[in-house]
């Protein structure tokens, strides 16, 4: 009898466990995710960039830097650098001269070029794909990222999964609802790239917006850019997977592969893949010169993940004159990628930041733009990457945690407070442009980051 | 013969250039063009212009015929058409569940019909649902007709050879038969005498440059400057050589000079711009699949082609295509394209007969 309550009781303590493990993807991301620090500047704006809650205000704080990290992180990341302000400032005396007053923070101009588009700041909307969590909040943070003039992305799959014009899918938008969300609300920054996978050039996407009257306004002004992906942050070398419900899949099943064939299955949902698509540094230089040629008014843009080779595909793209390459380090989002992907896949979003240096210090000029993404969400994240030669973060996931949170205010807000937020940094190292940023202005707290990146290490006497 | 005769455009083209000066007012004279196109149909200019065609068509067959090739009907649709279109749409039909293009061209029949009959010629329609900005070329009709060639075992070389000869014979036949209509519309054709000039896309570049036209290196010769290589001209010339990655994936690569291709346009004289395009094929099944890739495409689309190039390994051959409309255009003298055809589809303006 005893025994056999045991029994039980073990059972249920497993099951419980189970359904725990279950909720792990929501688990993980609140736990590891700086969830906090979004949260804060989606509801309160540019307020957010204080660590004040309701208890602690101004006046009433008393907090300093914290020196504990939660967990104990597998690799070196970002917040291994620190910014150092320097103490003389000539670059603030001009400001002076020119606008006859002390210059403040608001003063600094982030207006940058980044892949051909003009930006209000040096911070992009990550193209996210046809996930339901990237879908359901697409139309919010569009519009919120064109009205705060930041390019925006869409990512593969849109087209086919949810549509071109028409729905395919109830509660989610077309493409087009995507892309005219952002296209109509922009004022004179920002611009739209598009991405297309193998699947959707199956349905010759980029042919379809490129000869689509409603876009073709914006494509004669230079706001638009066609994004290649080769591989991304969270599984490089692997395509996504998507869980689909059976009657969509249907739909679709001669362009996807299948495991299960959507038509024999009485299964629910089945499991989509897509293919990662096979480059050599030939089919990329190829690839750019067909789309310049077919698409002589779009901007070009690369998209890579942590590969070892990320130079030669810098090397290559700059060449062929593409507009821009962005490196997705390991730390970046995803919808889905196996765990083991996600752990051992590729390399941290910092050594991204120290290929694009090196691919500065190789010769590759301003007239390819460089981004970084990987978990960089903050004005620190914007200006230290700046720092090392990156012309702009490139970030997906700050968005939709605060859409979910607020909306289109959410994500407005949020950029808002990161602008606000780097805007004082720039300024408190005695700068005025986002542009006059540079090296100088960076040092690290880890020996081997410093030699990597050929910035000062803090604890030593060469700084 | 040969150039010397700086900026000589045809006041065709001229007039065209003019009215596509104002947008607006030219996209409104188009609608009218295109949606009551039976009203001008009728006119002596176009009737004449109609006779003229089918005696093009005619010409192009007697030429072709005693050269030895073998007339095929044409492909209508199919899984997958020819890629290579600078841009412009396939159009789609469900063909019993599966999605099948409409023919853009009928490139890929073209090595299945020359491995069948050798020496093979199609005159064949095509549909490309072209950028909207196709509109102020006169060059882009969305449903045209292509005289398109194919050689077994033929070589570069071979395909100009044929596109050399074949524009001669039309040019004088429609000379000696509509002598008289020519006159009236006011169009003279020289005697024209091969062979024609040629430059590498290497040169050819070098030349629009300095002709003032900016084109970039790698790219294929932007609209505006092919117009300006076409006006320094007063016979046809052929570009060959372009690099690689400016063209569909079915133009040999040379083996002897990596990146560049073994392909060719000739272009009209007179500033009417591309007549013809063609090349070697690229019948390596693996270099096939890497050009496919070129395009994002999966290559598993174009599974039947793969293993026909597999099965008939190797399948050497050359060919090229030639629009009809333009030839027409070019020989009648004619504003654009939209003038060679009794019911012309125009990109983005319908609906219309």
């Amino acid at each position: 009898m005893f025994e056999w309550l045991a029994l039980k009781m073990g059972e249920l303590a497993l099951r419980l466990r189970a359904s725990l493990v279950t909720l792990r993807g929501i688990r993980d991301f609140i736990d590891d995710y700086p969830i906090d620090e979004i949260l804060l500047k989606a509801i309160k704006g540019e307020e957010g960039v204080y660590p004040f809650g309701e208890l602690a205000s101004y006046g009433a704080a008393m907090l300093g830097a914290p020196i504990n990290r939660r967990g104990y992180p597998r690799f070196l990341t970002i917040d291994d650098l620190i910014l150092v302000p320097p103490a003389f400032t000539p670059k603030r005396l001009e400001k002076m001269a020119e606008l006859l007053r002390e210059p403040v923070f608001t003063d600094v101009n982030l207006e940058v070029d980044v892949g051909g588009l003009k930006s209000s700041m040096p911070l992009v909307v990550a193209s996210m794909g046809s996930t339901d969590i990237a879908s359901r909040y697409s139309i919010a943070i569009a519009k919120a990222a064109a009205k705060e003039g930041i390019p925006f992305g869409i990512g593969e799959n849109v087209h086919t999964v949810r549509g071109y014009d028409k729905r395919l899918t109830r509660g989610h938008p077309s493409f087009k609802e995507r892309v005219m969300a952002y296209l109509t609300n922009m004022d004179k920054y920002g611009g739209v790239f598009i991405q297309q996978n193998v699947e959707d050039a199956y349905d010759e996407h980029w042919n379809k917006v490129y000869s689509d009257k409603d876009l073709e306004p914006y494509i004669d002004e230079g706001r638009v850019a066609f994004e290649i992906k080769i591989g991304q942050g969270a599984k490089p070398g692997l395509g996504g997977v998507i869980r689909m419900r059976r009657e969509d899949a249907v739909k679709v099943r001669e362009k996807y592969h299948f495991l299960e064939d959507p038509l024999k299955t009485n299964k629910k949902t089945v499991e989509r893949y897509s293919a990662p698509g096979t480059y050599t540094a030939d089919i990329l230089r190829g690839m750019i010169r067909l789309m310049r040629t077919s698409y002589p008014r779009v901007k070009i843009w690369v998209k890579v993940g942590p590969f070892r080779d990320v130079l030669d595909v810098i090397r290559v793209a700059y060449e062929e004159g593409a507009n821009a390459v962005i490196i997705d380090g390991k730390e970046g989002g995803t919808g889905m990628a196996p765990s083991v992907a996600m752990k051992e896949l590729g390399y941290p979003t910092i050594v991204g930041l120290i290929k694009i240096r090196e691919a500065r210090l190789m010769g590759i000029d301003d007239r390819m733009s460089l981004m970084i993404a990987g978990r960089l969400f903050n004005g620190a994240h914007i200006v230290k990457s700046r720092a090392l030669g990156a012309s702009a973060v490139y970030a997906g996931r700050p968005f939709v945690v605060a859409a979910m949170v607020k909306g289109e205010a959410g994500v407005r807000n949020f950029i808002r407070a990161t602008r606000v937020e780097t805007q004082m940094i720039v300024s408190a190292l005695g700068k005025y442009d986002i542009r006059d940023v540079s090296h100088e202005d960076v040092a690290s707290l880890n020996k081997d980051l410093a030699t990597a990146l050929g910035i000062p290490y803090v604890y030593s006497r060469e700084f | 013969m040969g150039h010397g005769n700086m900026g000589k455009v045809n006041p065709a083209v001229l007039e065209f250039e003019a009215m596509v000066k104002d947008k607006e007012s030219y996209i409104k004279f188009i609608e009218e063009w295109v949606k009551h196109s039976w009203r001008w149909a009728k006119e002596d200019k176009y009737v004449t212009v109609f006779k003229i065609q089918a005696s093009i068509l005619r010409a192009i067959r007697e030429y072709l015929d005693s050269q030895g090739f073998i007339e095929a009907l044409p492909p209508i649709i199919g899984p997958v058409t020819d890629p290579g279109i600078r841009g412009a749409k396939q159009a789609t039909i469900d063909f019993y569940g599966h999605e099948y293009k409409v023919m853009s061209s009928a490139i890929l029949y073209k090595q299945y019909m020359a491995a069948v009959l050798g020496k093979v010629y199609f005159v064949s329609p095509n549909i490309r649902l072209e950028p909207n900005d196709s509109v102020f070329t006169g060059r882009h009709l969305v449903e045209f007709f292509q005289v398109d060639l194919e050689i077994l075992n033929g070589t570069l070389d071979d395909a100009m050879k044929v596109a050399e000869g074949l524009f001669t014979y039309v040019t004088r036949y429609i000379k000696d038969v509509h002598g008289k209509d020519l006159e009236k519309m006011g169009r003279s054709l020289p005697d024209y005498k091969p062979p024609f000039l040629r430059y590498t896309h290497a040169e050819a570049v070098e030349l629009v440059n300095k002709l003032g036209c900016r084109n970039p290196s790698n790219t294929e010769i932007l609209w505006e400057c092919e117009k300006v290589l076409s006006a320094y001209h007063d016979a046809p010339i052929f570009i060959y050589q372009y690099p690689k990655g400016s063209r569909g994936f079915y133009n040999r690569e040379d083996p002897g000079k990596p990146g560049y291709l073994r392909d060719f346009d000739m272009l009209y004289p007179e500033g009417f711009g591309e007549a013809i395009s063609g090349g070697e094929r690229e019948y390596e099944p693996i270099k096939v699949i890497a050009r496919i890739r070129e395009s994002g495409e999966d290559p598993n689309k174009y599974r039947w082609l793969l293993e026909m190039l597999k099965d008939f390994y190797p399948l050497k051959t050359a060919g090229f295509g030639i629009g009809v409309e333009r030839l027409t255009r070019f020989i009648c003298g004619l504003r654009a394209v939209w003038e060679a055809r009794p019911y012309p589809k125009v990109a983005g303006i319908g609906p219309a007969p």
